[in-house]
């Protein structure tokens, strides 16, 4: 059973991460996890400090579980950015201040770094409005590239064929043809995915309002640092390969800066496919479980399915969010070391690396309820 | 000329505009602004909003405008609430009312629920809304602050049949500083109609120092009105103005909360995860009729519904409930 422990400042519950249901567990191990998440209370996504909070926590476990591998996100760019007005300069000391954390993180720690930077980020230029056909358009998990049409009729067809800000309408057959070799239900593609050219973002229902500044830019290609000279990866579907190579000789962290392209990425790096053909991947989840997986996962939950379906009673993973399972044969399965993770993207560090503990915010939608952290596996300690 | 939407009475003559900035005066008379453009249009579990005694374990067509009559120090939807309206309208949903029907109906939701701002800033365009909702046999409830004229709040009856009432504070010191209104008298006046009217439920978000020692009076009040209105005690998040405020302590809350439930049965402590106090017992025997499951702003769900239709499964006690329990997916099947 996996344990979940909430800290809602001053306050912690242990659940089991599957059903949701209070279990009550007592060990060194839990200790000191709940220590660490009493001693770092999480800042904020916007705040100043949400950076440095992954740092000092990574720290902490490092120095109370002492793994041989580490998965480490930094988002705090990536949320500001995309909410906030900010000039060249005031990007460029953002971006210095988040690899600032990453090398006091590599300096303290001693683990060798693979870094891997999501995306860039490009001012928002406008909305397309597909609020008005008669089928249902869904943009989900903050996407902006990407959403789905379900039920559309010929004319909404036509429509979106007329819109020069709409790149290409593709019928779900295409999809599944693009990604044929990839495995998976693909059960939750919308009938129709609908790529929007970039800086725009589509207006449908369901979306959450804040004024959005910045949206992903194109980014086909994604920088990756590997220190060390590990290897190399063409492919983001590589990198999982490159760590787990090197996992048994040394002490390795992935490392994920999110909003960072290759154009705006400050260390050394390579140039990494990031999807393939027209698609490509905006951070989020199926980013994520590609990067963990090795294997691209476009079906998992696609862009503009009808997430709310899955939400019924009962539902597995409560505080996982839209997430029904845990991704299995993911980076850390069968590496045989302690692994944690830690980050300020909820839900993706416990559900994506696999690795032994993880502690994350908890967060949604900006508002901060503290942290989360799971911890999948006591054996090793 | 006076506004007569909210307790304000703003005066709109000569083109000035009132406190929430939502309505003009125009050749006599007093209109919207910005009427059918909307915040937010998105399916939501109706525990979420919180409603825990309305339609339970449905889905809700969560809707929104822009602009509030409140000046809440703390507001979690200031970046909608507090923001001039005009400035924020290039990124609202314009729908109109046959539209946002057919939206909550290919999202499979069933009924709409106005949360996000203060409704009395949208009346026309939501009454309207309205006579389509019922028409679709949609039902329409919504999260109100409850500082309306006395002809508003009719308005509000008979839009809508379920309210979640926020009832922040008692003490005019606490209604100025905090919330920025003189004082809570017409928000308890329209409590009590609001509760004639239809079902109601009452929120109220705790500031450690602030209103925290109110709790006993506010939940006297409230059982005065009826002892079985749902009480929701929401752990505040400070946001804005307070972003650095300190957060409630839980423990001394929850019991502060445990000598209230003698009196006013259905208290609910929430808004952060993994409360333990969701759950709806019933008020004669204890047992557990309704088991919920608190993500704080991610939402609470429903997890399990015990009760035999609205009564206690063991005493047969009636449970306080609008509407009956409904499946999750139940709207999917509409056509």
């Amino acid at each position: 059973m996996s344990l979940a422990i909430v800290d809602a400042r001053e306050w912690q519950r242990m659940f089991d991460l599957r059903t949701g249901a209070r279990v009550e567990g007592d060990n060194p191990l839990l200790r000191m996890v709940m220590e660490i998440q009493a001693r770092r209370p999480y800042p904020g996504d916007l705040d100043d400090a949400g950076n440095r909070w992954v740092t000092d926590t990574a720290l902490d476990l490092v120095a109370g579980y002492d793994p041989s591998f580490v998965f480490l996100t930094y988002a705090r760019q990536f949320f500001i950015g995309r909410y906030s007005v900010l000039s060249g300069r005031e990007w460029g000391e953002m971006v210095t201040s988040v690899f600032d954390e990453v090398s006091r993180f590599v300096a303290l720690s001693g683990f060798t770094p693979v870094i891997v930077g999501t995306g860039g980020m490009m001012p928002f230029v406008d909305f397309i409005d597909v609020t008005h056909l008669h089928g249902l358009v869904l943009s989900t998990h903050w996407s902006a590239r990407y959403s789905g049409l379900h039920d559309g009729s010929n004319r909404d067809l036509e429509l979106l064929a007329s819109l020069p800000e709409i790149e290409r309408v593709v019928h779900r057959d295409e999809f599944r043809r693009l990604f044929s070799d990839c495995s998976g239900d693909d059960s939750r593609i919308p009938e129709y995915l609908l790529v929007a050219r970039p800086g725009y973002m589509f207006r449908t229902v369901g979306g959450a309002f804040r004024k959005v500044r910045r949206v992903p830019a194109p980014a086909h290609s994604i920088p990756l640092h590997i220190g060390l000279r590990l290897g190399a990866a063409a492919s983001i579907t590589d990198v999982r390969a490159l760590v787990s190579g090197h996992v048994r000789e040394r002490k390795i962290a992935l490392i994920v800066v999110e909003g960072l392209g290759v154009d705006d990425f400050p260390w050394p790096h390579l140039e990494c496919r990031n999807g393939r053909d027209w698609f490509y991947y905006e951070p989020g989840d199926a980013q994520y479980l590609t990067l963990a997986t090795g294997r691209h996962q476009v079906f998992e939950y696609p862009a503009g399915y009808k997430y709310f379906k899955e939400d019924a009673e009962k539902k597995e993973y409560p505080l996982s969010g839209y997430f029904t399972s845990v991704p299995q044969d993911t980076l850390v399965s069968g590496l045989g070391v302690r692994s944690i993770a830690v980050g300020n993207r909820s839900m993706l560090m416990h559900m994506v690396p696999g690795a032994d503990i993880s502690l994350e915010c908890f967060a949604r939608n900006l508002f901060n309820q503290g942290t989360m952290a799971v911890v999948r596996r006591m054996d090793k300690f | 000329m006076q506004c007569t939407y909210c307790e304000w009475r703003c005066d709109l003559s000569d083109g000035r505009l009132g406190v929430c900035r939502m309505y003009i005066e125009e050749g006599g008379s007093i209109r919207e602004r910005f009427p059918y453009r909307w915040s937010s249009c998105i399916p939501s579990r109706v525990e979420s909003v919180p409603f825990y005694h309305a339609w339970p374990g449905s889905r809700c067509l969560v809707i929104g405008t822009a602009g509030c009559n409140f000046r809440c120090r703390y507001c979690s939807n200031s970046f909608v609430a507090k923001q001039d309206p005009a400035t924020i309208q290039d990124g609202m949903i314009e729908l109109t009312p046959e539209e946002l029907i057919r939206k909550a109906r290919q999202l499979g939701c069933h009924s709409i629920v106005f949360n996000v701002n203060e409704p009395a800033m949208s009346l026309p365009s939501l009454e309207v809304v309205a006579g389509e909702a019922r028409a679709a046999g949609l039902p329409m409830g919504c999260l109100t602050n409850a500082y309306a004229t006395e002809e508003s709040t009719e308005l509000l009856g008979s839009i809508f049949s379920f309210f979640n009432v926020g009832l922040k504070g008692l003490s005019d010191d606490f209604n100025r500083e905090y919330i920025g209104i003189p004082s809570a008298a017409p928000v308890l006046r329209n409590i009590r109609r609001l509760a004639s009217l239809g079902h109601v439920e009452v929120t109220t978000p705790v500031i450690e120092a602030a209103n925290d020692g109110e709790l006993g009076e506010i939940a006297r009040f409230i059982a005065d009105v009826n002892p079985e209105i749902p009480w929701h005690v929401f752990r505040l998040l400070p946001e804005d103005e307070m972003k650095e405020a300190r957060y409630p302590n839980i423990d001394a809350i929850a019991g502060a909360l445990e000598e209230i439930r003698a009196f006013l049965p259905n208290v609910y402590f929430h808004n952060f995860v993994g409360s333990d106090w969701v759950n709806t017992l019933c008020p004669d025997c204890g047992t557990t009729v309704i088991e919920r499951f608190s993500l704080g702003c991610g939402g609470d769900r429903l997890h399990s519904y015990n009760g035999q239709g609205n009564r206690c499964p063991s005493c047969g006690r009636q449970i306080r409930i609008h509407g009956e329990k409904v499946a999750w997916n139940a709207g999917e099947e509409k056509p």
